[in-house]
């Protein structure tokens, strides 16, 4: 079977999620959980392990735990307990993790994305490590990070393609902003994600030996280390069919190299790797009640997928737009405000999604960011519908209300005469006519029954009307002549 | 008047609310004391001079200006050096804190203080408590106060031999498997243990974290039950702390009729002669004293050394790996490398006891090892939590003596094991988290004194408080050794 082309092989991908929880205080003491303050800053007695602190659960972070455990179905454990993780290294103030391993608080459950069902195999609530910061002559440690509240999904390995695995990530964090626990911001590390890869040929059952990817805050970079990863693992197959599969895949710790755009080696796992893991004797069981489980049941947000479905059925939107406006909710939002004064949800939903999101790729500044109220992208979307001005000049008009955010765009089309649309019937047709005289081979394709030259003639007929006559009126003018 | 060291704390505390005498000439009592003292018998790891002198100054204006005075006011009381006052020194009897300022107030320091207390000094210990003898101290062991030759027991020993010589009027101490227990019994006082949760742990250095509790070694069992009025509070930095309101302790002079006492006669069998015939004298003054005695069986204790010295130290292994020369502590200056940093600050911060029980803790929890020890351990420790709640459905309190024999000399026990089974009668306290009080029961044939112990239900402090104290009451065994009377 070593001489399988690529194609016959399957990727085997586990997901762990780690989320920073947007919570006021740590998940173990009361110093400020927040992010960009000078080192050192954001610190108590127990985020830097000194003797005789101890930790105290924020009840808070059991309550974003919960919602989560809701919002992907989760059975949500009533009685749930903490774990010490032991390792040393600077960064981990006491050096163990305060985690939860025998009974984690979320089992199970479902995240949907790119029209399919991903399987959680558990969640459960953790505190986060320092930074260690490198200098010229030394190393510091900053613990404004440490004790910072973390929510841990490990998915079960049932992800099959890098983009799959990116648009289960991306459903996730959606998941997150809706319920506003996290504030996901993937730049600051809000979200880490760590995968778990091996390759098997299609139709085999048992899981090959597999690799660790550790540490990813980007969905494209996780899906690029993904992609390589799998082929780095089928080239080894296909290239040594005889030997042992553990030989050639040594389960092992990677670091996705940005530069290099190649999974480089951290350390090779052994058997030996233990973390002791023993239930923390500072912390008593956490013990939920059905009463409020189901308080936060009742008072759920709208959920991404709820909201995806809803775009589907009630708006007609397409599933690519509704997966991409439903996964930035900031997006989403933005978007229902819009569509209160706005009767042409598709058409709103595309100036949003791609015009205005094209021309702000890059800028880290969104509409919203920029102080461009909805109900102007509305009024642009209504004047386009109602053929006020043709696509092309909404265009410009684009433009220009991303230049002087604020402005009123029936007014920058007011003030501007090259945006005044071309509605004089007798000037439209005289164009028409000379479209008609020289292109005599395209009206023969036409009669012929070629939709194709129609639709160059009515570019023509655009082309030098400027854009600025409606493709209705041109469309409709050219017909009655040809005919 | 007698002499100030010759009062208990409440005798003291009222002889300053009436105005007979000063806080300031309190602290200057003591502190001479502890200066003639002291040296001799290696009690206290620092003293609190300018600290406590400022302290008396100000309850002096206080009372003077007839503001309202705490219930621990002008009391002299020593604090065990594992436990934190904010901004001194918390060495843990350990070389690797020996510089470390506390940057708080453990949460029973702080209660005292609120309620007005002296406090004096930092008392030794075994390094991070672990110990039964106080040699196990980094700096200097702490001798008996009724022979020196003698330890005070551990891990609360320089608590223990510091209230025995009344160089303070209390002190307090932390028990993890009988570390105030059985120190106050080598030493001829009242120590106890509550139930776990009853005092915060917030501030004390944790060594078995499931197992440490707070408690008080004092001259007498009222001035405990005084202590724990104050200490025994819930604290929002222990999450394991019990969420109940704080009890008083009436101490009625009488044992409560129908009182009924559990002996576990058969796991006591292999008692010495000496300690044998003082129990059996204790429960004859018991039996007079209105109590009926029946038999528990309590047999399953006999694993308790090798549940305790599992779960202790596997706690304690992971408690201690914070103490790694990267945010405070030793670190020797030729550390190169990460690894060294910890190898050597590790090596040369901590002693052979601590050590072993850090190697021992890690090795019952390593994968392959775990179920054998630790799991195995957790199992039996809740079979001595059921094997206790069947014993107490038919008794109201379980009594055995604190330790096989009075205090030991130094260097005479250099098997380990022999030294862990010192701990036998104390340890089940610890692992089924009950309160515990060991008041003083006589003296054996070298006149070193002994101690009853006395075990009641979760929660029933006050109960087994009243029991010692009607028992003390009857017997007045207590007394101020010769050499410091």
């Amino acid at each position: 079977m070593g001489d399988l082309p690529y194609d016959q092989w399957e990727p085997v991908i586990g997901l762990e999620i780690h989320v920073q929880l947007n919570t006021q205080t740590k998940i173990f003491s009361t110093a400020p959980n927040r992010f960009g303050d000078d080192p050192n800053m954001n610190i108590s007695n127990a985020c830097t392990g000194q003797p005789g602190a101890l930790p105290v659960l924020n009840k808070e972070v059991v309550k974003k735990a919960v919602q989560l455990g809701l919002a992907i179905d989760a059975n949500i454990s009533k009685v749930t307990t903490f774990d010490r993780k032991s390792y040393f290294y600077p960064d981990s103030p006491r050096n163990f993790q305060i985690t939860q391993f025998e009974n984690p608080l979320l089992i199970g459950g479902e995240v949907r994305a790119n029209g399919k069902s991903f399987q959680i195999d558990r969640a459960h609530i953790e505190d986060d490590a320092g930074m260690l910061k490198h200098f010229t002559n030394f190393a510091g440690v900053d613990y404004n990070r440490a004790g910072a509240p973390l929510i841990e999904i490990v998915s079960k390995p049932c992800i099959h393609s890098a983009q799959d695995a990116a648009a289960y990530a991306a459903a996730l964090r959606a998941i997150f902003l809706y319920l506003n626990i996290s504030d996901g911001n993937m730049e600051e590390g809000s979200i880490r994600m760590d995968a778990n890869i091996s390759v098997r040929p299609k139709g085999e059952t048992s899981l090959r030996p597999r690799i660790e990817i550790k540490n990813m805050n980007s969905f494209s970079f996780m899906q690029m280390a993904i992609d390589a990863e799998v082929k780095r693992q089928i080239k080894l197959y296909l290239n040594h069919p005889h030997r042992d599969p553990l030989e050639l895949i040594p389960p092992g710790t990677y670091r996705w190299d940005a530069e290099s755009k190649q999974p480089v080696l951290m350390r090779h796992k052994e058997s030996s790797d233990d973390y002791r893991y023993f239930p923390e004797p500072d912390l008593p069981p956490v013990i939920l009640t059905d009463a409020y489980i189901d308080e936060l049941r009742n008072t759920l947000p709208e959920l991404p997928h709820d909201r995806y479905n809803r775009y589907l059925s009630d708006l007609d939107l397409t599933p690519y737009s509704a997966e991409v406006l439903v996964n930035e909710k900031t997006l989403a939002d933005y978007f229902e405000e819009a569509l209160k004064t706005c009767h042409s949800p598709r058409t709103l939903c595309n100036w949003i999604t791609i015009e205005f999101a094209g021309r702000l790729k890059d800028t880290g500044k969104t509409l919203a960011t920029l102080g461009i109220p909805p109900k102007h992208v509305a009024k642009l979307v209504e004047m386009i519908e109602s053929h006020k001005i043709t696509g092309r000049i909404a265009k410009s008009v684009a433009d220009d209300m991303l230049k002087s955010p604020g402005y009123d765009p029936e007014k920058i089309v007011t003030a501007n005469p090259d945006y005044q649309p071309l509605d004089n019937l007798a000037e439209i047709e005289l164009m028409v006519d000379q479209v008609i005289a020289e292109n005599p081979q395209s009206i023969q394709d036409y009669k012929e029954g070629r939709d194709k030259a129609f639709a160059f003639l009515v570019g023509s007929v655009m082309k030098l009307t400027r854009g600025k006559a409606s493709p209705h009126i041109v469309n409709q003018l050219l017909k009655k002549k040809i005919e | 008047m007698l002499p100030l060291h010759h009062l208990s704390a409440i005798q003291i505390r009222d002889a300053f609310l009436k105005g007979d005498i000063s806080a300031v000439q309190i602290v200057h009592h003591f502190l001479s004391r502890i200066e003639s003292y002291d040296d001799a018998l290696g009690a206290f790891l620092s003293v609190l001079n300018a600290r406590v002198l400022l302290k008396a100054e100000a309850l002096d204006k206080k009372r003077a200006r007839g503001l309202p005075l705490g219930k621990l006011a002008a009391i002299p009381i020593a604090i065990k050096d594992n436990m934190h006052i904010q901004d001194e020194i918390t060495t843990c009897g350990s070389k690797f804190l020996a510089h470390y300022r506390a940057p708080f107030s453990a949460t029973a320091v702080d209660l005292m203080e609120k309620e007005d207390a002296l406090l004096i000094g930092k008392t030794n210990l075994d390094e991070f408590a672990m110990g039964s003898s106080n040699e196990n101290s980094a700096f200097k062991p702490a001798q008996n106060p009724w022979n020196l030759q003698c330890v005070p027991g551990g891990s609360s020993g320089g608590s223990a031999a510091a209230v025995g010589a009344r160089l303070c009027s209390i002190a307090t101490g932390s028990d993890t498997g009988g570390s105030i227990r059985q120190p106050a019994s080598f030493c001829g006082i009242v120590g106890y243990k509550p139930t776990y949760g009853r005092v915060s742990r917030s501030g004390l250095v944790a060594f078995g974290s499931s197992l440490d509790q707070i408690g008080p070694l004092t001259t007498t069992v009222a001035d405990a039950a005084l202590t724990m009025e104050v200490i025994g509070k819930q604290c929002d930095y222990d999450a394991t702390s019990l969420d109940l309101p704080a009890e008083c302790y009436p101490l009625p002079k009488e044992l409560e009729p129908g009182t009924v006492i559990g002996v576990p006669w058969h796991f006591l069998e292999n008692l010495s002669a000496s300690s044998r015939q003082n129990f059996e004298e204790v429960i004859r003054v018991l039996k007079d004293l209105g109590a009926k005695i029946v038999e528990v069986n309590l047999d399953l204790l006999k694993h308790s050394i090798a549940v305790y010295y599992i779960i202790a130290t596997a706690e304690a292994s992971t408690n201690l790996a914070r103490f790694d020369g990267i945010r405070y502590g030793v670190r020797p200056p030729e550390c190169k490398t990460l690894e060294e940093v910890y190898d050597y600050s590790r090596r040369m911060g901590f002693g052979r006891e601590v050590k072993k029980r850090i190697m021992l803790g890690t090795y019952v929890l390593s994968a392959g090892f775990q179920d054998a020890f630790y799991k195995k351990a957790q199992k039996v420790r809740t079979l001595i939590i059921n094997a206790f709640d069947e014993a107490f459905s038919h008794c109201d309190a379980v009594i055995m003596p604190v330790t096989t024999s009075g205090a030991f000399e130094h260097g005479a026990i250099h098997d380990p094991l022999e030294m862990y089974l010192q701990d036998i009668f104390t340890v089940p306290a610890n692992l089924a988290g009950l309160p515990g009080i060991s008041v003083p029961s006589g003296y054996d044939s070298r006149g070193m004194p002994l101690g009853l112990q006395i075990l009641g239900p979760q929660m029933c402090d006050v109960s087994i408080m009243q029991i010692a104290h009607a028992y003390e009451r009857a017997t007045q065994h207590a007394k101020i050794p010769e050499a410091y009377g």
